[in-house]
């Protein structure tokens, strides 16, 4: 792009994951808004603390005398639901611009995103959200009561207090104190809602990264509960990146249209630019109330870590037994097939057997010698070998068109489902050569039929590290963000198509082997290389791993944005 | 002919909708009693709601249709004024102040529209060509076929359109239908496993054949602007040659496109299992046979020999018709929990 992006008018949660920016603690603040006047002087506060996308100069670009912003210890950024803008009473012509599945919430669309038993009509269904968290229960509860309304989301975001330990720096407490200074300025006009766990208490949902304990030094992981390296492969857009990095960080997450991997249009992502249709995204008057904005999904996402490893070791010893395998490797190689990445984030597109995937590790230097001399150094040397690896073009660079049967990656995998590449270009050429075993190449395959839906994701895990015991009761799993220009088209298609069905996998109806609910449709199948003479194998044991306890849908204004809605300003007219 | 390919007949019929204004004395008009009846059809039960009356759509009566439509076709759709160059419009002296005339049609119409096998008796297999008779006589069969099973359903939403006070009988149905049958310029079938022999044109000679004498023409007509009155070597009048020519070229034009448009009617010929029975037992068998494939993984030869066999007993899977999944019901699982609602069995 020849033009920048205003990048210091773009909120920073929207370009960064901040967990890759050294930031692997946050809180997740949800506010009720009683008056509209004591909520636009809330947020004339807030605005003035967001942190935009501007760059942060790298040490060495200060040293050289570069000029920018200095990188906050503590992020702050802000959203709003629809009910939230009312409530700041923005004008109902601007209102009335907004998507229809923002102003019905997520909680109205549990039925198609597959959040609740599909196979039950509503009334069956009755109180299908009393596993969620009593904040969500709560809201948009259809009592008329709108003080139990999440209005507001509110995330902070800190560094690493002191590295070996897992504290966060003391500004995520300070900027904690200052939100709620705010709400008790404002006379009962926004109040922080409470209700972010179980038991109805937290004032906020804390997250962090998945620690792990080296001989007493605490080392943040880039993994989640199950034990997967996630947030490796998000999209990358037109304007995110400088030039120079942009070469290597669009490979394997931008699209592929016949020139190479390219990245993707702004207006995917963020509004007021065009789309991968050449349009602009449809959006709210006026226009400076949409231009650079975005939507975002808040789903709380819990994580059974019981039911996952007792399904995976049971599956293993039937997997073990057929394949001829052992127990470790049929363990390692299933949650692989489930994944599409080996656990340390090797792509199974490119590393397809576990005998490859060690091989590849030992080679790589992801493996921990257990005879080092100072064994915490040498686990942060591994650990740096494999943040680097997945962090690398070569972790994102491949494709599916070259593995239509799914030998090396299963086609239902849960990589495949949330982000299809190439797979499903129409004309790719199917079928194993009986002869050579090899599959054709279809070099040509485009990413057109998966550029338009893309999900940016953003978000940490919750809940206990790896040094504390954990099964389906305590609370642990992924406080995810999914954010688009059209939830629709893009986080809701990718959820109720390809993460809750199987059809355009040729799947049926077996939903993300991961992801999806398992309540009715329990099987993931893995395809066998016909050259090993071993039949495919197919889990059908699968219980539902990941179930949503809350979350709605939220739009995150531009800085101009926030300034016009803190002053009363949006004009439509 | 476009209404026949792949062995299905895709019907289009436009029935239109009584004039309320004419004869009329209730305060309902017909286009309203249509989309009354239409809304008080039963869908198939595709839905948890649906599934829990268990009623099924009155199609679903039928082994033919596998797919079919019906709705209100209120007017043409008013797309605005028709735009054109202000250059072009100001020498023609268009006066944009003055409205355009709007297209109507004559009247609202209930459009039937199904995707159909191409037989006139059910287990009848799938033909690849059939005369314009023989398409009418599979429509009729059709037609027939819906009155025997549905014949309430059609009185209620068809006794709202011109003409079908006469219709008493199936047969009666089948000529009404007929007289409201249209065209269907744009089949679309999706059922092939390995994609059918398609009529592939060949482009080159067919542009060949229309380029070579159009070239001649041309090259007669600059040698004659050019003061050449014959051609050298062959001695033929530039004129004549240009004359003969470019008629030649514009008859052979014709004649191509004439075959470019028959080739492109010509039929394809229906997939294997193409027809609707074969279709449902096809879902019924994929069902089964991945449950069954799944209880198995592992087995032993002589285990896996004898569940098979059972297996084949149980499903029978060269029956066509028995054990099947009904029409309409989306699984064998939502089949089961309908047949324990009903205490049917299959």
């Amino acid at each position: 792009m020849k033009r920048p992006l205003n990048l210091e008018d773009i909120q920073g949660n929207v370009t960064r994951a901040y967990g890759r920016f050294s930031f692997p603690f946050a809180r997740y603040f949800f506010l009720n808004i009683a008056s509209g006047e004591e909520g636009r002087k809330f947020v004339d506060k807030v605005r003035r603390q967001v942190t935009t996308s501007a760059r942060w100069p790298s040490k060495q670009e200060l040293e050289a005398g570069v000029v920018g912003p200095e990188k906050p210890q503590c992020t702050m950024n802000i959203a709003f639901t629809f009910f939230g803008m009312l409530k700041l009473e923005i004008p109902s012509r601007t209102m009335q611009g907004m998507p229809f599945e923002f102003i019905e919430g997520m909680k109205a669309r549990a039925f198609m995103l597959g959040d609740r038993d599909q196979t039950e009509t509503s009334e069956e269904a009755g109180n299908w959200d009393k596993h969620w968290d009593p904040i969500w229960q709560g809201n948009r509860a259809g009592d008329g009561n709108d003080a139990n309304n999440v209005h507001m989301w509110i995330s902070l975001n800190a560094q690493l207090k002191t590295p070996g330990t897992d504290e966060p720096v003391d500004a995520l407490e300070e900027q904690t104190k200052l939100l709620k200074q705010w709400c008790n300025e404002s006379n009962g006009g926004v109040k922080i809602l409470k209700g972010n766990s179980r038991d109805g208490k937290a004032e906020f949902q804390s997250a962090s990264a998945v620690f792990e304990d080296v001989h007493g030094v605490k080392m943040p992981t880039p993994k989640e509960h199950f034990g997967f390296t996630d947030g490796i492969g998000d999209p990358v857009f037109k304007g995110q990146y400088p030039d120079d990095r942009m070469k290597t960080a669009v490979v394997g997450r931008g699209k592929l249209m016949g020139n190479g991997w390219e990245p993707l249009e702004t207006g995917e992502f963020i509004m007021g630019h065009p789309d991968e249709s050449q349009e602009l995204p449809p959006c709210a008057r006026p226009f400076e109330f949409s231009h650079n904005g975005t939507f975002m999904a808040y789903r709380k996402l819990h994580e059974n870590v019981g039911s996952f490893s007792q399904v995976v070791e049971e599956e293993a010893e039937t997997y073990a037994t057929q394949m001829d395998v052992a127990l470790d490797e049929a363990r390692e190689t299933l949650m692989a097939k489930m994944c599409g990445r080996w656990s340390d984030g090797v792509p199974l597109s490119k590393v397809s057997t576990y005998t490859e995937w060690r091989a590849f590790g030992k080679k790589m230097g992801f493996d921990v010698d257990p005879d080092a001399e100072h064994p915490v150094t040498e686990a942060g040397r591994a650990a740096k070998a494999q943040i680097d690896y997945i962090r690398s073009p070569e972790a994102s660079d491949f494709r599916y068109a070259d593995d239509m049967a799914g030998l090396k990656c299963p086609v239902g995998a849960h990589m495949r489902r949330v982000n299809t590449r190439d797979y499903l270009d129409p004309v790719n050429a199917v079928g194993v050569d009986p002869e050579t075993g090899v599959q054709p190449e279809n070099k040509d395959a485009t990413t057109a039929l998966n550029r338009r839906r893309r999900v940016l994701r953003r978000g940490l895990p919750y809940g206990p590290s790896n040094f504390d015991s954990k099964d389906d009761n305590t609370e642990q799993g992924v406080a995810m963000m999914l954010m688009g220009t059209s939830l629709f088209r893009q986080f809701e298609f990718v959820q109720q198509q390809w993460i809750q069905y199987g059809l355009d996998f040729h799947e049926g109806n077996n939903t993300c082997p991961m992801l999806g609910n398992h309540e009715h449709h329990q099987r993931h199948t893995i395809a066998s290389d016909p050259a090993t003479g071993k039949p495919p194998y197919v889990m059908n044991k699968l219980k539902t791993f990941v179930e949503c306890r809350g979350g709605d849908y939220f739009f995150i204004p531009s800085m101009t944005s926030l300034r016009m809605i803190a002053m009363g300003i949006v004009d439509p007219t | 002919m476009a209404d026949l390919d792949s062995g299905h007949i895709f019907l289009t019929t436009f029935a239109p909708i009584k004039d309320s204004s004419e004869s009329n004395a209730n305060h309902t008009s017909f286009e309203q009693n249509v989309r009354i009846a239409l809304a008080k059809l039963p869908t198939a039960m595709q839905s948890p709601a649906t599934q829990n009356t268990g009623i099924n759509s009155p199609f679903s009566r039928n082994k033919r249709n596998h797919l079919a439509r019906m709705f209100v076709l209120n007017d043409a759709v008013y797309n605005g004024r028709i735009g054109q160059n202000a250059l072009v419009a100001t020498v023609k002296g268009v006066n944009t102040v003055v409205p355009q005339h709007v297209d109507q049609l004559n009247c609202a119409y209930l459009v039937f529209a199904a995707d159909i096998d191409a037989i006139t008796r059910d287990g009848e297999p799938l033909p690849t060509n059939l005369s314009k008779a023989e398409q009418k006589e599979v429509r009729a069969a059709y037609a027939r076929e819906l009155w025997n099973t549905m014949e309430l359903e059609i009185q209620d939403v068809y006794s709202n359109c011109v003409g079908f006070e006469d219709v008493d009988t199936a047969d009666d149905f089948a000529e009404y239908l007929d007289k409201c049958h249209v065209e269907t310029t744009m089949p679309f079938h999706d059922y092939y496993m390995e994609l059918p022999k398609f009529h592939l044109l060949a482009t080159k000679p067919l542009l060949l054949a229309v380029l070579i004498p159009a070239l001649v023409a041309v090259v007669a007509l600059a040698m004659r602007i050019l003061g050449w009155i014959d051609v050298p070597m062959l001695g033929w009048n530039t004129l004549w040659t240009f004359i003969i020519a470019a008629a030649l070229t514009v008859l052979i034009a014709f004649m191509a496109v004439k075959y470019v448009i028959r080739n492109g009617e010509k039929p394809l010929t229906p997939a294997t299992y193409d027809d609707l029975p074969s279709v449902l037992k096809s879902l019924y068998s994929q069902q089964k046979f991945s449950t069954f494939a799944v209880e198995n993984q592992g087995a032993s030869a002589s285990d896996l020999h004898r569940s098979f066999a059972a297996f084949l007993t149980a499903n029978k899977p060269s029956d066509r018709t028995d054990p099947t999944q009904i029409p309409g019901v989306i699984s064998v699982a939502a089949m089961d929990k309908l047949n324990k609602k009903t205490g049917r069995s299959t």
